[in-house]
């Protein structure tokens, strides 16, 4: 899977916390390679190991196992006990914190990726005056650290982290410090300057509406491991792993075993207590395979009347209906479950009313039921 | 493997540098204490004879007794003199509590030997300043206190080592966390109620801890009970092992064995107090954030809280200082009156300048104080930063160590160093550099606790921007954890420079002509009855820590964090 075009590769990677009994394995085989000038993220919940794998990659942490390549120099290697320090790794890093120093000024914070190196004066000074133009804060140079606010913070940790050219860029969950507001514009400011800048940038974060807003490409991680990579649209539209298409977003599972396949990208169909539905399957399943229908409530079209002439209807009752304005948030009772359903506001829904559900087989993703197993390569993105 | 070369390289060093420090002298004590000749004397041989001397002496349980009671009494008293001020000063609106920590921090500028003296010129029976004045007024026809007793020694100990308390307990009051008190009292309970059953037991962990320490002190005081335990017969383990030593000829073995067991009481009393404090961390009453202490109205009684207050600043601070400053001033010693006060000269100061020794000890005591601060603060900030910001493996048993001395009373560590330095061929016997060695070994504890203290208040990703943005280790040191640092250095620097300059009780077993110190000229002149001379020496040696920590604060603003 080496490619010249990836910028970080990642085999393997293992880690373990703590000593002795407490040892916990944190990272176990994540494997990935990220392509050179992307915005890639790692999503996942809150100990998936998304910041070690970050760290590895920094060389804040030294992993157990595995080996990392960064722009094809390969920093560290277990089995050839390789190991590059953090700071001569091509690699500019955006802390959670921002990790401003608050001894120094902006213009000393972001210079001192060139003034440990002592570049000339003047190759500073310009430097620093350009990067801090980029990220909209010049005038500021003399101003002491701690009188920045959180955004300001944020733009000095983005300069300092740019200024020296790194190959790569590490941002550590860089919004979780901000009010919603400014989460939102500073997520379209470093979109724009990785386009700008085309830095490879890795990006770190439990946010998922954050990481299909951002991303070229998303690393979905869970319990220390990769569980699938892909674009936003894929991951969202058509994930292949059952963690995916629960942790992105809200949607309904149904299980079932498969009745019949017919290749990957062909209708197939599932024995469900609903009865026989229609699906697509979003990855290789066989037949009797325990498997489950994710489709997502925005994808179910809701009927007062029953529809003629279509399969995968199923008949239910309201329970609950909130407006939200651009739609009706639903839960249908089925049988013994319960479905999400959003429908258009136009289309008023009471609890109480018999609705029929529409599960459009395409919509329908069929996943396989046992999420347990680690990614297999097949499933890596392409 | 490469990136922990330095770090590990750091360590080691520091481990075994550690290592001399804190444990040979522990070690080579226990040695001493078994043998039975003098070191150095040829045909000694392994003993428990003088283990034997001790604790089959009549007078050893007396000594116990003396002991335990003086540090009790010292821990109690303190105790409630500093928990008071601390209430007050944190809790209560009492007008003009801002004043109250400068005024509880002057005693820790004036060194214990000048303190205990000025409380003898006091309260002695024959020419104490209050006995004869309160004689005076009322007529008595013997003097009503007397500074040589058990409680004249536990009063002059408690006014000058309260100053802790008050700020230990301070602390806690601040670091409490008042909605845990707001959260009891919306739950219905009254003021009291909330005070027994949420603020008490939320406290307990502090208090207890600070009686022990105050114990600790107590029991290894050593000032109080030379100047006035051993004039008014009332021996202290401290004061017997200096006597043991000071005749002749010395009993370094019988000192060794004393030395020992007093090592013992006080290492149980840090042990205990280590599990508390540690406890206490698990209480995390304290979360680093700052509280709005909520401040009782205490209405009318606010004003008889003020007037308490300003009775014991008046008692620990005002008496004392003025005796020192009026006693320096005057030709000889006595009550103050017209016909003194026109006799007023600076004759003792001309004499203490003109003292042939007098500036051999500044200059020792100056750089021994300077250099024992710098050398503790910068060892102690690289042991801090191993043990808080790596993973290193030894590194618990590296900060341990580094606490040892805090359980060696300075007077077992100078009979322990004489072992060391009688015993090893290393020739620094007598000179300052023994002293200075000794005082690195003896402040180690405070310095790791200022620094490990404000480097755990280092975010660790400040740290690993540098590395990220290139900067090696030293580099990242140097630019980021040092300057970070400097509040707490600058802080643990001027109280190690202020302790180094008072310090008497290692110091009394070590020096010799040349490496003589104030607080030794200071004892030296008091024993010799130079009453107004050792003032004159005092007035000076308070004004030299004034500069002292004056100096260290600007120099530590300027290159630490600007406020």
């Amino acid at each position: 899977m080496a490619d010249k075009r990836d910028m970080v590769q990642i085999e393997s990677l293992e880690k373990y916390f703590g000593e002795d009994k407490e040892r916990v394995h944190v990272l176990k085989g994540v494997t990935l390679a990220i392509p050179e000038g992307s915005l890639y993220t790692f999503l996942g919940p809150s100990g998936c190991g998304k910041t070690t794998t970050l760290r590895c990659v920094a060389g804040l942490e030294r992993p157990d196992g595995g080996k990392i390549s960064i722009a094809g120099q390969t920093v560290f290697a277990f089995g050839e006990r390789v190991y590059v320090p953090t700071n001569k790794r091509p690699i500019g890093m955006v802390f959670q914190s921002y990790a401003i120093w608050p001894h120094m000024t902006v213009a000393e914070n972001v210079a001192y990726p060139l003034t440990i190196q002592r570049r000339p004066k003047d190759e500073i000074r310009r430097k620093v005056g350009d990067v801090l133009k980029v990220v909209g804060l010049d005038g500021l140079e003399d101003r002491p650290a701690p009188k920045l606010s959180g955004g300001q913070q944020q733009r000095v940790a983005f300069a300092r982290a740019l200024v020296n050219e790194p190959k790569v860029m590490l941002l550590d969950e860089p919004l979780s410090n901000l009010d919603a507001r400014l989460r939102v514009q500073m997520r379209s400011e470093i979109k724009a300057l990785q386009r700008r800048t085309s830095i490879t940038t890795i990006f770190v974060t439990h946010d998922q509406a954050e990481a299909l807003a951002i991303s070229d490409q998303i690393a979905v991680m869970h319990g220390g491991k990769l569980i699938e990579v892909g674009s936003p649209h894929q991951l969202y539209t058509r994930p292949k792993r059952k963690f995916t298409a629960t942790f992105l977003g809200l949607t309904n599972l149904i299980e079932g075993k498969v009745l019949e396949v017919d290749g990957d990208s062909r209708p197939a169909k599932m024995e469900t207590k609903k009865g026989v539905l229609s699906f697509m399957p979003s990855t290789t399943l066989k037949k009797d395979q325990a498997a489950v229908i994710s489709i997502r409530p925005e994808n179910i079209p809701l009927h007062k009347e029953k529809p003629q002439n279509l399969g995968n209807v199923l008949e239910g009752t309201v329970k609950e209906a909130v407006f939200m304005g651009d739609a009706y948030q639903c839960k249908v009772a089925v049988g013994d479950d319960v479905l999400a359903v959003h429908t258009h506001p136009f289309n008023a829904v009471n609890p109480g009313d018999k609705v029929y559900l529409y599960l459009e087989p395409g919509s329908c993703n069929g996943l396989p039921a046992d999420d347990t197993e680690g990614v297999d390569e097949s499933m890596m993105g392409d | 493997m490469k990136r922990f070369n330095s770090q590990t390289l750091i360590l080691i060093g520091a481990t075994l540098f550690v290592l001399y420090l804190a444990g040979v002298p522990l070690v080579m004590l226990l040695y001493g204490s078994i043998r039975s000749a003098p070191i150095g004397e040829p045909g000694a041989t392994y003993t428990i004879q003088n283990y034997i001397k001790a604790y089959f002496d009549k007078e050893f349980y007396l000594l116990l007794l003396n002991s335990v009671y003086y540090a009790l009494g010292t821990c109690t008293l303190t105790f409630l003199i500093g928990t008071f001020l601390a209430w007050v000063s944190e809790r209560t609106n009492t007008p003009l509590k801002k004043l109250f920590v400068v005024m509880s921090l002057i005693p820790f500028i004036i060194p214990g030997i000048l303190s205990t003296i000025s409380w003898i010129l006091l309260l002695s029976p024959k020419i104490g300043l209050i006995n004869l004045a309160v004689k005076e007024i009322l007529r008595l026809e013997s003097a009503p206190f007397n500074i040589y007793s058990m409680w004249g020694m536990i009063w002059a100990e408690s006014i000058h080592l309260y100053p802790l308390v008050f700020l230990l307990m301070s602390a806690a009051f601040r670091n409490m966390d008042t909605s845990l008190e707001e959260a009891s009292l919306s739950a219905g309970s009254s003021m009291l109620n909330t005070f027994w059953r949420i603020t008490l037991p939320l406290m307990r962990p502090a208090m207890f801890s600070v009686l022990l320490i105050n114990f600790v002190r107590g029991i290894e005081a050593f000032e109080v009970p030379a100047l006035i335990g051993v004039p008014a017969k009332i021996s202290v383990f401290t004061t017997k092992i200096f006597l043991a030593i000071h005749q002749f000829p010395s009993d370094f073995g019988l000192a060794g064995a004393y030395a020992v067991t007093l090592l013992a009481i006080s290492t149980i009393g840090v042990l205990i107090y280590g599990k508390i404090t540690r406890k206490e961390e698990r209480f995390a009453t304290v979360t680093g954030k700052g509280y709005r202490p909520r401040v009782i109205d205490l209405g009318a009684w606010k004003y008889a809280t003020l007037g308490v207050s300003f009775l014991i600043f008046f008692l620990a601070v005002i008496l004392p200082v003025f005796v020192l400053l009026w006693s320096s001033f005057i030709p000889y010693y006595g009550v103050p009156s017209r016909e003194l006060m026109s006799k007023m000269t600076l004759a003792n100061f001309q004499y203490i300048l003109n003292y042939p020794l007098a500036m051999t000890a500044f200059k020792n005591s100056f750089y021994l104080s300077v250099g024992s601060a710098t050398l503790v603060m910068l060892l102690t900030s690289m042991i801090a930063w191993i043990t808080v910001k790596t993973k290193l493996p030894g590194r618990a048993l590296l900060d341990n160590m580094t606490f040892i001395p805090i359980a060696m009373p300075g007077i077992v560590l100078g009979v322990s160093l004489i072992w060391v330095y009688l015993t090893l061929p290393i020739p620094i016997y007598g000179t300052i550099w023994v002293l200075l060695l000794a005082y690195i070994t003896k402040f180690m504890p405070y310095g790791i606790r200022a620094a490990s203290a404000s480097m755990i208040q280092i975010n660790k990703e400040l740290e690993e921007a540098s590395l990220t943005a290139g900067g090696t280790w030293f580099q990242t040191f140097r630019k980021v954890i040092l300057p970070l640092l400097m509040p707490g250095f600058t802080a643990g620097w001027i109280y190690i420079s202020i302790i180094a300059l008072r310090e008497l009780s290692t110091s009394i077993l070590l020096y010799s002509y040349n490496s003589t110190v104030l607080s030794i000229m200071a004892f030296d002149l008091w024993e010799g009855g130079q009453y107004t001379y050792v003032c004159a020496l005092g007035v000076l040696m308070v004004l030299l820590l004034l500069v002292m920590a004056f100096t260290a604060r600007k120099l530590g603003a300027k290159v630490g964090i600007a406020e």
